[in-house]
């Protein structure tokens, strides 16, 4: 995947601007071939606009695109291997499904039985035989995303735009709609580069994604990686569901990071990043990795650990989360799987330690 | 869409209401039809029914030409607004500023016909002055006749009298197409013009031909504009009115009168059975394939 001729895209410097607004300022990303990529951010974050930028539906103020190796930056949409799939409204509503499907390969003026095959295998593939002859507005809206990723798949094109393609769809459609996305990605085999502001969604469909905020990449990598391992404060904070701490770094020994965080001092490890004492950093902790623990019990394993007052348990369901307000006033939340018989509860308002290990706090210097 | 509380007169009076407008409206032209039919005139204690004015009309050389003339301006001002309208209410669609374009758009509205046609005629006028001393300046005749009254300055004054009116229609049903599906359109191989003419034409397709029939209706009836700018009086309307003021009502006025309905009432009344004929079908046809699916 990291082999120089695997390269599906690759962009260099890109950044586009609506007059005094930097939409995208000076990314610089790659995505090898055959890989399910998630663009993952907040609201004007710029993905729309990368997205569209690689798919050639925007011109760079700066920058270049290369799409397999071959600078495309002046290219028009319909000379790029790529193909798009839009949010909604991207179905020609005068034209049934068949049709619809087969639109690109008309244009290539393929045989009219090929392209019946060819239609008819795809619909197929994306569960929707037997559908060709109706309408787009007779389908729901799952089928109409459904057709969407049809008429581009058809055209063996293989590198494939996806810019929150199952945003309007309700909750339970479009879980099953990502694990679908997935399936059909391995089975064709094509890049997908997938927009969305869902982290659920994008942990779910992709390998490798990047974060993008306020126009700037600022973090990339695996999916499971970027969960467990971020590097920046920034992806701390936005996937999963952190602690997260500020202070600054007291002490260091070897790899053992010690941080003021005003009225108490915790120990993180470095991670292979150079810090010096009096740096400001960060230190984010996973809810599921942080527990409530009474004051009145010694633990059995060295923790780090913050006093407070257990404010209250929220029942999830499978999880329970702890709230709790440490004495600086900065609220944490301590979530493990939910224990209804067994465990005791916490009274609210009740003195309580929030507590990890040493090695699940993660230390952020940006 | 009544519910059932609401009164069953309110809806009756609707209708009826409705019918006695039209009918005011129009109860003078299928006079003037009616009487067109009557050998004996208008006034006549007599009716007896006759084509032979229709037949006066056809033999008149003057009105003949007249029709011809007429019917080439409003054809060639179809070839040109048409188009225009088209690219604006386009422009209109990704403009920054939609306000702007549809207050120019429908502003030669507000200037009433005669004041639009005289300052018009007085603008081609000196521009044909200054015209024609520029030729003298340089020495050649060319300039002298570009801009004389004519067929040149009457359509002229009809694109800028249609143009709002092409606008609005073809705007209207703009209104389903979204950018997203050209652009989805380019990602599948469409270059620029088969997007517009695969996708977005056939959505609109409607608004153009109506706004096509709509301008020949317009450029046929219109009297005002084309007399003062056409030079001549040589349009059917103009033929029509100059006899009725120098001739008085002759009952081949009635018959031209009465032609020049049928025609518009021809034109509109095609358009509209075609496109109601047309949406019907197409429900028809998408009912019918959605049902087996549905219930399977
Ligand atoms: N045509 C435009 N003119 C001016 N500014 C624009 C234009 N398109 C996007 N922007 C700005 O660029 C920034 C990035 O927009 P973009 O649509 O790429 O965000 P996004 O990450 O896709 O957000 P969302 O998740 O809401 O779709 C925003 O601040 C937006 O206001
Ligand atoms: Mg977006």
């Amino acid at each position: 995947m990291s082999e120089k001729n695997e390269i599906a895209v690759e962009v260099k410097g890109l950044s586009k601007s609506y007059g005094p607004v930097q939409a995208v300022k000076s990314i610089d990303l790659q995505i090898g071939m055959g890989e399910y990529f998630a663009l993952l951010g907040p609201s004007g974050g710029g993905k729309t606009t990368l997205l569209r930028l690689i798919g050639g539906f925007i011109r760079p103020t700066e920058g270049q695109v290369f799409l397999h190796n071959q600078e495309v930056s002046h290219l028009p949409p319909n000379a790029r291997p790529t193909s798009m799939v839009f949010q909604s409204f991207a179905l020609f509503p005068h034209m049934t499904v068949e049709q619809n499907v087969g639109y690109g390969l008309r244009l290539k003026k393929v045989a009219s039985d090929e392209i019946k095959d060819k239609v008819a295998n795809m619909l197929k593939t994306v569960g929707l035989d037997g559908y060709g002859e109706r309408m787009p507005h007779e389908l729901s809206g799952g089928q109409q995303q459904r057709v969407q990723l049809a008429r581009s798949f058809v055209l063996e094109t293989d590198i494939l735009l996806l810019d929150e393609p199952l945003a309007a769809l309700d909750a339970n459609l479009r879980r099953d709609m990502c694990i679908e996305l997935k399936r059909l990605q391995e089975k064709i085999g094509m890049t997908f580069i997938h927009v969305t502001h869902n982290q659920e969604e994008a942990m779910t469909v992709a390998d490798n994604m990047a974060i993008i905020a306020d126009g700037s990449l600022v973090e990339m990598g695996k999916s499971s990686d970027l969960y467990e391992n971020p590097i920046r404060r920034f992806t701390a904070d936005f996937i999963g569901e952190n602690n997260i701490f500020d202070g600054q770094v007291s002490k260091i020994e070897d790899d053992v990071i010690h941080v003021d965080l005003g009225s108490s001092s915790i120990a993180v490890l470095s991670r292979g990043q150079k810090t010096s004492v009096g740096d400001k950093v960060s230190i984010s902790v996973r809810s599921e990795l942080a527990r409530a623990i009474d004051t009145s019990t010694s633990s059995t394993e060295p923790l780090e650990t913050l006093s407070g007052i257990h404010r209250e348990s929220v029942y999830l369901g499978l999880t329970t989360s702890e709230l709790i307000t440490l004495d600086n006033g900065q609220e944490v939340l301590a979530r493990q799987i939910s224990d209804r018989y067994g465990g005791h509860t916490i009274a609210n308002g009740t003195s309580i330690n929030v507590g990890w290990r040493q090695q699940d706090g993660r230390l952020h210097i940006s | 869409m009544n519910d059932d509380y609401s009164s069953k007169w309110g809806y009756r009076l609707k209708w009826l209401y409705t019918l006695l407008v039209v009918t005011t409206l129009m109860l003078p032209v299928f006079f003037v039809m009616y009487i067109s039919f009557n050998e004996n005139g208008f006034g006549a204690r007599d009716y007896d029914f006759t084509f032979e004015w229709y037949g006066l009309i056809f033999s008149d050389l003057l009105m003949m030409e007249a029709i011809t003339s007429t019917l080439n301006l409003s054809a060639i001002t179809v070839i040109f607004v048409v188009p225009m309208g088209l690219i604006t209410a386009k422009l209109y669609k990704i403009t920054q500023y939609p306000l702007a374009v549809i207050s120019l758009m429908l502003s030669p509205l507000f200037v009433p016909s005669d004041i639009l046609g005289a300052a018009l005629l007085v603008f081609f006028k000196n521009l044909n002055g200054a015209f024609t001393l520029f030729g003298e300046w340089v020495g050649v005749s060319w300039f002298d006749t570009w801009f004389d009254l004519g067929y040149f300055s009457a359509i002229v004054g009809l694109i800028i009298y249609t143009l709002p009116y092409v606008f609005v229609v073809i705007l209207i049903t703009m209104g389903r197409y979204r950018k997203e599906q050209t652009e989805a359109a380019r990602s599948c191989g469409a270059t620029a013009w088969q997007a517009f003419w695969h996708v977005e034409f056939p959505q609109i397709k409607t608004g153009v031909f109506s706004s096509c029939a709509f301008t020949l209706i317009l450029c046929f009836n219109e009297y005002t504009r084309t007399s003062l700018l056409k030079g001549g009086f040589d349009t059917f309307t103009t033929v029509l009115v100059s006899q009725m003021l120098n001739e008085g009502m002759s009952e081949q006025s009635y018959a031209m009168s009465s032609l020049v309905s049928y025609i518009a009432i021809a034109i509109i009344g095609s358009v509209i059975i075609f496109t109601l004929v047309r949406s019907e079908r197409l429900e028809r046809i998408a009912r019918a394939k959605a049902e087996p699916l549905m219930a399977s």
